[in-house]
Order: C-alpha cells, then sequence, then structure tokens
C-alpha cells in the first residue's frame, strides 16, 4: 500500500538535487550550498543576512522549500493512522484546516515535526523535514501495515510566501479572497501564474512568526515546472518593492526568535514533546485514552511534572551569541542546561537562543553561558522574542 | 580562521567550503590590499615593510619595529557576512603561532582567529567593540583586530605558513 513517489527532479554532479526553482536561485545570485540533500540558497547577492531577515519581517520574503516531503495519507484508516503515530485530534480539525504535530516514537521522542492538513475524514495532506526524509518514510511504511491506508510522498514546488505583505502580494494572482483565509486554514484555488491558471493548495502558515503563506504547486512535468518557475520570477521581478528570495540563513534566525524549533537541535528522538514546551501539541481529548505512540510516557509527563526536570525555554545574552552545544550554569556554578540554537538577533539587537533549562530556573534569572571556554553572563527569557503575528481575522 | 569553523549554523549544516567557493567569484586581484588610508599603513610614516596571508584567511601587515597588525582578509569577511560581534585578545597576552586571539562572528555563525606569529599583544582595536561591521567595510584596514610584538622576527621571512600575496591568491582558485 506504499508506493514512493518517482523523482522528479534532476541530480547535480555533486549528486545534489535541485528543485523546480533552482534555476531561479542561480539567476538571482543565491549562493548555493548543500542542505539535506539539495542544492539550496543560503543568501543572495546584494542582500546580507540581516537585510534578508529585516525583509521578511517588513515587506514579503519568498522561501523555496520545495525539499521538504509533501504526503498523502488517504482511505478508512487515514485517521486512525495519524492518531496513533501523532497525539493530534483529526476531530476536532476542520476540514481545511491544519495543525503542527509530531511523529512519535514507542518511547514519546519525536521522529520529526510535521504539519497536517485535513482535507476530508479519509483524506490528509502532511509536510515533513527534508533532513528526516528517510526515516520517516520507514517509519511511516512501518506502521502503516496494520492499517487500511494509502500512503504516497510527492515532490512539487513548495514555496513559502511570509512577511506583512505577503497577503496583499498573492491576492494580485487569486481572485480568491484571501481576508477570509485565516491562520491554520487552507484552500484549492486557481493562482495566475507565468502564463497559465494553476490549481495550487495555498495554507495560511509559516515558520518565520509572521503572517504568511505556504503554496503546494503541482510541478509533475516540465510544463508544471515552467510554470512554477515562472511564477516565482514574476513575483519578484514585478514587485521588486515588496518580494525578495530568502534563503536558509535568515529562515534559521527568523524561526529562533520567533520560539519555533528546528528538528535536531530543539526536537530530537530522545526528547517528548512536554520536555520541548509543546505540550499544547497533546489536545485535552487526547490526554484520557492516549493510543498514541509513547502515550504512555507522554501522559505520565503530564500528570507528574515532577518527572520532567528541564525544558525547552529561550535566553538572551549580549557579546558572543551563545551556539548550540554551550553549556548553562547557574549564578552558584552547577550545570544546570544546554543551548540548541542561538544567534544575534537582527529584530532585537543583543543574542537570542533555545535552550534545555532546569525547570528551577524562572525566566529573568541569571544564568553563565560556557562559550569558547568562558563563562558569558546571559538570562532566561520567555519565548517567543519576536510576538507572532499570525492572521486570525 | 576557517581551519575549525565553529559551529555553523545547523540549517546551514556546514557549508563553510562550499560558501567559500561560491563567493570566490567576487574575489578579485586587488581585493586584499591594504587600505593606505587606515590606521594601520599609518602606523609608521613608511607604511608597512611586509604583508603576509594566511591559508585561514589572516593577513598581516609587519612594521620595521617587528611588530605586526592582524585582520581578517576581505575574501573571509565576504564569507562570514554581517559581522555582529568581534571578541579581541587583551593587550598582554602572550601567544603562540596558532592561538586562538579573538574571534569573528555573524549571525549564522562564529569564526575563531588563530595569531600566525608568536609575540606579546601591545594594542587591539577596541573600535570593534562598537563598529564590529568595519571587519566588512574595511578588513584589510581599519578592521585591524591586533597588533603583536613579534618574538622571533626572523621567523616571518622562513615560514612557509605565512604566503605572499600572490601565493595566497593562488591558493583561492586552488580550493
Amino acid at each position: 500500500m506504499f508506493k514512493r513517489a518517482q523523482n522528479k527532479f534532476y541530480s547535480t554532479s555533486a549528486n545534489l538535487l535541485k528543485t523546480p526553482l533552482h534555476e531561479a536561485h542561480v539567476e538571482f545570485g543565491g549562493k548555493m550550498v548543500p542542505y539535506a540533500g539539495f542544492e539550496m540558497p543560503v543568501l543572495y547577492k546584494d542582500q546580507s543576512h540581516i537585510e534578508s531577515h529585516n525583509w521578511v519581517r517588513s515587506k514579503a520574503g519568498l522561501f523555496d522549500v520545495s525539499h521538504m516531503l509533501q504526503h498523502t495519507i488517504q482511505g478508512p484508516q487515514a485517521r486512525a493512522l495519524l492518531e496513533k503515530i501523532t497525539p493530534i485530534d483529526l476531530g476536532s480539525l476542520g476540514v481545511n484546516q491544519l495543525s503542527l504535530s509530531v511523529l512519535l516514537n514507542n518511547e514519546g521522542g519525536v521522529i520529526d515535526d510535521c504539519i497536517i492538513t485535513k482535507h476530508g475524514d479519509n483524506d490528509y495532506y502532511m509536510v515533513t523535514n527534508a533532513g528526516c526524509r528517510e526515516k520517516d518514510v520507514k517509519f511511516i511504511k512501518d506502521e502503516l501495515t496494520a492499517f487500511d491506508v494509502n500512503h504516497s510522498t510527492f515532490e512539487g514546488t513548495l514555496l513559502a510566501v511570509q512577511g506583512p505583505q505577503a497577503a496583499e502580494l498573492l491576492q494580485k494572482f487569486t481572485t480568491e479572497d484571501l481576508s477570509k483565509v485565516y491562520f491554520g486554514e487552507s484552500r484549492y484555488l486557481d493562482l495566475k501564474t507565468g502564463g497559465a491558471t494553476t490549481r495550487i493548495h495555498l495554507a495560511r502558515s509559516g515558520y518565520t512568526g509572521e503572517d504568511g503563506f505556504e503554496l503546494s504547486i503541482p510541478s509533475g512535468t516540465p510544463a508544471e515546472q515552467a510554470e512554477a518557475l515562472s511564477f516565482f520570477k514574476v513575483l519578484i521581478n514585478e514587485y521588486p518593492d515588496i518580494a525578495k528570495p530568502i534563503g536558509l540563513a535568515a529562515r534559521d534566525s527568523l524561526r529562533l526568535e520567533a520560539g519555533m524549533c528546528l528538528y535536531g537541535h530543539e526536537l530530537t528522538e530522545e526528547i517528548t514533546p512536554i520536555q520541548a514546551s509543546l505540550a499544547w501539541l497533546i489536545p485535552k481529548s487526547r490526554r484520557a485514552d492516549g493510543g498514541f505512540n509513547g502515550s504512555s510516557k507522554i501522559l505520565g509527563q503530564l500528570a507528574d511534572k515532577s518527572s520532567v526536570t528541564h525544558r525547552r525555554i529561550g535566553v538572551k545574552s549580549k557579546g558572543p551569541s551563545p551556539r548550540d552545544g554551550n553549556k548553562i550554569f547557574n549564578a552558584e556554578g552547577k550545570e544546570i542546561g544546554y543551548i540548541t540554537s542561538g544567534s544575534p538577533s537582527p529584530t532585537l539587537g543583543g543574542n537570542v537562543a533555545q535552550a534545555y533549562i532546569d525547570k528551577s530556573a524562572k525566566i529573568g534569572s541569571g544564568i553563565k553561558i560556557e562559550i569558547r571556554g568562558k563563562l558569558r553572563d546571559g538570562e532566561v527569557a520567555k519565548l517567543p522574542f519576536v510576538p507572532s503575528k499570525f492572521y486570525k481575522g | 580562521m576557517f581551519r575549525t569553523l565553529l559551529r555553523t549554523s545547523p540549517l546551514v549544516a556546514r557549508p563553510s567550503a562550499r560558501l567559500f567557493s561560491t563567493s570566490r567569484a567576487v574575489f578579485n586581484s586587488t581585493s586584499h590590499k591594504l587600505n593606505k588610508d587606515s590606521h594601520v599603513y599609518k602606523y609608521l610614516q613608511e607604511g608597512p615593510s611586509t604583508i603576509k596571508y594566511t591559508a585561514e584567511h589572516e593577513w598581516l601587515a609587519i612594521f620595521k619595529d617587528d611588530s605586526a597588525f592582524v585582520g581578517i582578509t576581505t575574501y573571509a569577511s565576504e564569507a562570514l557576512g554581517d559581522v555582529t560581534f568581534v571578541e579581541l585578545p587583551e593587550v598582554g597576552d602572550k601567544v603562540e603561532v596558532g592561538d586562538t586571539i579573538g574571534s569573528v562572528e555573524s549571525v549564522k555563525s562564529a569564526s575563531e582567529i588563530y595569531s600566525p606569529v608568536a609575540g606579546e599583544v601591545v594594542a587591539i582595536n577596541d573600535v570593534l567593540e562598537s563598529e564590529p561591521q568595519l571587519i566588512n567595510t574595511d578588513p584589510i584596514g581599519n578592521g585591524w583586530i591586533a597588533q603583536i610584538k613579534l618574538s622571533d622576527p626572523a621567523a616571518i621571512e622562513s615560514s612557509e605558513e605565512l604566503l605572499s600575496a600572490e601565493e595566497y591568491e593562488n591558493s583561492l582558485s586552488e580550493n
């Protein structure tokens, strides 16, 4: 019942895959780097990292996220499968609504984070991380043997349009009233791409903390790829005061400020969603009966808060930036945690970081971070650092 | 300085070499000349006696008083992007070849700066504490990092690690 979509992307000499927008990245001066098996833009010429970051916070940034893996999960037991491998409650999710969730192993650890969209009671669309592609596919394949489900993966153009002017920009290309599509909702709609009209999937969501959209544009044929490429170029060439392409570098600093997790850093197979301060991913309706992977451990942690000693939390500092792996100490010199991501904050100044720290360290308390062999002052801070501006009507 | 690039951002999963090789396109033969209007050039009236480079993208301006100014090259500065913070050594620090004398940070990464020479730090460019972007705007000049009094001036000429401008340029095109 499992089929793996044919990979339609071309391979480079270094065996790196190219997305359908690759040609445009090169044309716009993208500095291309290997990332999760793809050659992706990290920065573009004439835009520094900080300029790219600030552009997204003030205008509209275009992110090629076609390297992420898209899944279709359909069939009479599609819901049952998803509610076993994640703690989501699909009964409370309406048609054309989406939610963040996590693929869980039997110990409650996070195999990957994912966005699940409901298109019908037996019809779901899921997006997972590029870097987890192999293990996610194997995990789902193993799990679905017990279910009457059709699972397939596909690659297409996945384009995130993020920033306060994202809606204004995209509205120029569709007759669908985007003011009626709220955060966490999706639509199939006709988009004026290049020369034609293309039926696409649009979700109001993102990974920057700004209002924005993620567009799934079919790219299975050369003609479809050409339309997607043309649309991307038109956005940039015809609306240069609103739209710029943005690379991986700013994507990371934006999500960090927005307090969002990056798999492999804040989330791993050894960390449960409760430790990751993501208890909200387990809705009330799933807390009584469990039934999802690792539910006994996760529900146990919810029932006995003292069983979880560390939590994901923010850190602020000045001077050299905390980076992944730096140790954290309290004022008495006791080791109390570690940094998982950190960088200077273009929006706020100073440094921001995410960390796992002993719960006894309260927000506002002073800590020491060991950076290049020296202890530096920092402070426990709440997440997110930059408030989210999701469009909720 | 990029020999052990520290903690490149996860997202950019250690692309350092690739990142630099793509930025080579912007490199040109005049971009690693010492800025003649800078404090470094004017340190002694006649200017520096020699300029050297390392494969780790540091430059060294050596003066007749056996002191040398150290900084990072234009190539390194462009590869780093917007510099947000520079950690400087302290005046009086004694350093051996290869010792860390500070670090240069951008939003996405932190890179150590290694001393290409042995000696004692006699001055630091503390302007970088308030204006770290000088590393981007004038890396081989007012973006200097430290001045080191050489403990073994004769080692400069015999060193195989210190490259002439031409050798450095060749090392870039080989990468």
